[in-house]
């Protein structure tokens, strides 16, 4: 199931988690999972309340340590020297869910500082870098010198997720980072992680349940079924399976029920349309030719 | 981790402790502290400390929770045990070198205190704590303290503070839990460096907890008022405390128990 032809940049290999092991509360989260998770490309997790999407964020970057089975980075394993996990935390950032609650320095720029800090680097290299993640995560200048209690829930979001940003990680994991924010908001923050992959190059993973967003900004699709991984591929290849969507508890954006509908009402316009920019152009064309083609995308 | 800390908190079941009512409960915790600490020779001691397993056979709680409880407060323990072998003075000298002298009684007195201090974390926390659910507690505290309206006490007040302060250790815990694990992605690092540094790294914790506790406080005020909540006065309630015999068995024994190690007192 997982593409084989890349090499994976952080991958679990066979891993079990067990939560509050040896008291009557144990219970495995995780059992005996296999994800491989591409370089430089935007992978979506996706998968239903309780499907152990938080618990592999934090197997990724080290908080939680697998109770079986290995996280590898670059083919390494990162608990081989378990003292040396701090570091391993440099290399994978995660932006939790609801990140706002992590600010706590005077202003929004110390902020944002504080995980570069961390990492010891130049004073320099510290300001050019919070100015770089508050540029992608839309932070605009004339927050940096408010306090971070000051601002408004989206942009308290925006300054939690520039801060992880601003550490310049290999691969960056995101939990649901537009959850609970207006459409506008969710659009801005995706976009500037979009923008901030394509140029850094590195490997992001953003945890989502929500199709629409992951069908415009993900490359590839990851799904998740009690702890198992259940489809990988493109967009096409996973809103393709409808039944299999449904039977996860996932199902297809809803911009692609739209145009299924328009199929089903005698309207010509093409299949396999995930995004409303799709959507827009294939019914745009349609109405120009008023005896179109027809389908030629067939899913 | 935080969660781990298991003293003080409810353990939900259906055993003869757990089906008390909270009030006599409460009466019945003075009685035994107060067995606890009139026992002073080794029978009735070794008898409080039988008691106290009986109560936890009695709770149907896992012992091994209960004892694994215990280990927050094993410093205490030590730090007592230590101070009395040192400090006690008696008859029978069994060490001495330099000013240190260690006598039997001293030794004596630190079993005791250990004994003392566990028999009443065991037993007060399986009699009230693990067997009582929180809102029971208050309730029954209320009930027991309201004859101090009479003095223009809050009484009411302060047993919904109490049973709020209660609701809300857990979700604290999770969220300090939720707060260190996101500093430490960003880096932070809780256990190296000196003590200056240490305390530092404390501050990215400590800010973002205080922020949403009070944020969370007038959230909390806000509701109640919502749904108009004025305080004690003219309140009714939905559950109302009845005695059944069982509390009356159980105080009997109690009652019973001290009796005896009293009479020990005297009689050794």
């Amino acid at each position: 199931m997982t593409d084989t032809s890349a090499t994976p940049k952080i991958e679990l290999r066979n891993v079990t988690y067990r939560y509050s092991i040896g008291t009557p509360f144990e219970k495995a989260a995780l059992e005996n999972v296999s994800l491989q998770f591409e370089e430089g490309i935007i992978t979506g997790l996706m998968g239903h309340t309780g499907s152990g999407k938080s618990t592999i964020a934090q197997l990724l970057n080290g908080l939680l340590r697998p109770t079986e089975g290995q996280v590898l980075i670059d083919g390494r394993d990162i608990w081989d020297s378990p003292k040396d996990i701090g570091a391993v935390r440099f290399r994978v950032g995660l932006v939790f869910q609801y990140p706002e609650y992590q600010l706590f320095e005077e202003t929004v720029a110390r902020d944002i500082a504080y995980g570069p800090t961390n990492m010891g680097l130049s004073q320099e290299e510290i300001a050019r870098r919070v100015a770089e993640a508050a540029r992608f995560a839309d932070v605009t200048p004339d927050l940096l010198e408010k306090s971070p209690f000051e601002l408004s829930g989206g942009q308290k979001r925006r300054v939690a997720i520039a801060g992880v940003m601003a550490m310049d990680p290999e691969i960056l994991v995101l939990d649901e980072p537009a959850a609970g924010l207006d459409p506008q908001g969710r659009k801005s923050i995706l976009d500037g992680i979009r923008a901030y992959q394509r140029e850094k190059k590195n490997t992001i993973i953003i945890i989502s349940h929500s199709m629409e967003d992951m069908a415009v900004y993900a490359d590839k699709l990851m799904v998740l079924d009690h702890g198992k991984l259940y489809r990988y591929g493109t967009s096409h290849d996973i809103f393709c399976h409808a039944e299999d969507l449904k039977r996860v508890g996932l199902s297809r954006p809803q911009i692609t029920k739209f145009i299924m509908e328009l199929q089903r009402a005698g309207i010509d316009v093409g299949g396999g349309i995930y995004t409303v920019d799709d959507a827009y152009r294939e019914v745009l064309r349609v109405f120009e030719k008023s005896l179109g083609k027809g389908a030629d995308r067939s899913c | 981790m935080l969660k781990d800390i298991t003293l003080g908190q409810y353990f939900p079941g259906d055993s003869i402790l757990h089906r008390l009512d909270p009030r006599m409960k409460i009466f019945l915790i003075v009685i035994y502290i107060v067995t606890i600490f009139v026992a002073n020779n080794p029978v009735s001691f070794a008898l409080v400390l039988a008691s106290a397993f009986i109560l936890v056979l009695l709770s149907r709680i896992p012992a091994k929770l209960i004892f694994g409880g215990l280990k927050a407060v094993f410093f205490i323990m030590l730090f007592t045990a230590v101070i009395n072998i040192f400090w006690t003075s008696g008859e029978h000298l069994l060490v001495s070198f330099g000013i240190v002298k260690i006598y039997r009684e001293g030794i004596e007195y630190a079993i005791f205190m250990v004994v003392r201090v566990i028999s009443l974390i065991v037993g007060s926390s399986v009699l009230l704590t693990y067997t009582t659910s929180p809102i029971a507690l208050t309730d029954g505290l209320e009930r027991v303290l309201a004859p101090l309206k009479v003095l223009h006490i809050p009484v009411h007040e302060f047993s919904m503070m109490m049973t709020i302060a209660l609701r809300f250790i857990p979700t604290l815990i999770e969220e300090t839990d939720r707060i260190i694990n996101a500093q430490k992605a960003r880096g932070t690092d809780f256990s190296s460096g000196t003590l200056m540094q240490r305390a530092k790294a404390l501050i990215p914790i400590m800010v973002p907890l205080f922020v949403s506790a009070f944020h969370r406080a007038d959230e909390l005020a806000v509701a109640m008022e919502c749904r108009c909540y004025r305080g004690g006065e003219g309140r009714t309630r939905m559950t109302k405390l009845h005695l059944h015999a069982r509390d009356f068995i159980v105080l009997a024994v109690l009652v019973l128990f001290l009796g005896v190690i009293i009479s020990m007192n005297i009689w050794f």
